[in-house]
């Protein structure tokens, strides 16, 4: 599992490549919540996760908790059909903001917040 | 197949996950049942590895055996943790009613095993001696 953070504006660009399982998922949680400050806006980029276990919808659901709690912004991009498949099963969907790329990601922020 | 057997710790995820996308490939299953497969054998082993071994302070390891017929692809989880069986854990948890629940109301566990046994066709737990066998069918044909 590999994760990358970069800063793009005042949004943090979170890239991770590799599969999101009970063994990886504790490493990608430590750093992602670490980031969630007050009012921070978050993009969280899984076109390079080919796989997600309940282990991963976990950690999604922490960082969603965070960022609520502390008025920050959440949005997730390039979703595969197979986790889009799964977060819609279990009812995670609809409470995230999702686009397909990193370009129309970085648009979707309120600029105003 | 020939079956893999390994020590019940989280690092085994990769290589059962690879032995379960071989064998889903011999039975020419499509990509979307190749993965639910995967996904179903991956919660059930991450819970017997954190509830079965580590929270009951035991050891031990875990077994996986894939048969295809005609007709089906199934695949067997062996492993000596402590008695786990999915479906008071199921009812436990009310899945059904806590995937309708608002994120900030929801408890944190409990989806693996929802997920594992809406993944396949048919979904099977015993509890033989001391030992606990999960089992899990993925028809090769999708009934249509």
């Amino acid at each position: 599992m590999k994760i990358n953070i970069k800063t793009v504006g005042d949004i943090q660009v979170i890239a991770l490549e590799g599969d999101v399982d009970a063994n990886t998922a504790p490493k990608v949680q430590q750093h992602v919540l670490s980031l969630a400050e007050p009012k921070s806006k978050i993009l969280l980029n899984l076109t390079d996760v080919p796989y997600m276990s309940s282990a991963g919808l976990r950690m999604l659901l922490s960082l969603y908790r965070q960022t609520t709690t502390k008025q920050g912004q959440l949005v997730l991009v390039g979703l595969g059909e197979d986790i889009r498949r799964t977060m819609s099963v279990t009812g995670f969907l609809n409470f995230f903001t999702t686009c397909d790329t990193l370009e129309v990601g970085l648009t979707v922020f309120d600029r105003n917040f | 197949m020939e079956g893999l057997t390994v020590a019940g710790n989280l690092e085994a995820l990769g290589a059962i996950a690879s032995y379960v996308q071989a064998a889903a490939a011999s039975a020419g299953l499509s990509k979307a049942r190749t993965y639910n497969l995967r996904l179903a054998v991956d919660e059930v082993i991450t819970n017997i590895i954190i509830h079965g071994y580590q929270e009951s302070g035991l050891t031990g390891d875990v077994s996986i055996q894939a048969w295809i017929d005609d007709a089906a692809l199934t695949v067997c989880l062996e492993d000596a943790g402590a008695d786990y069986n999915p479906y008071h854990i199921q009812d436990e948890l009310n899945c059904e009613k806590v995937i309708h629940q608002p994120l900030e109301e929801r408890p944190l566990g409990g989806l693996g095993v929802y997920l594992a046994m809406r993944s396949v066709d048919q979904f099977r737990y015993e509890r033989i001696g001391d030992r606990n066998r999960t089992s899990f069918v993925v028809f090769r044909r999708s009934p249509s």
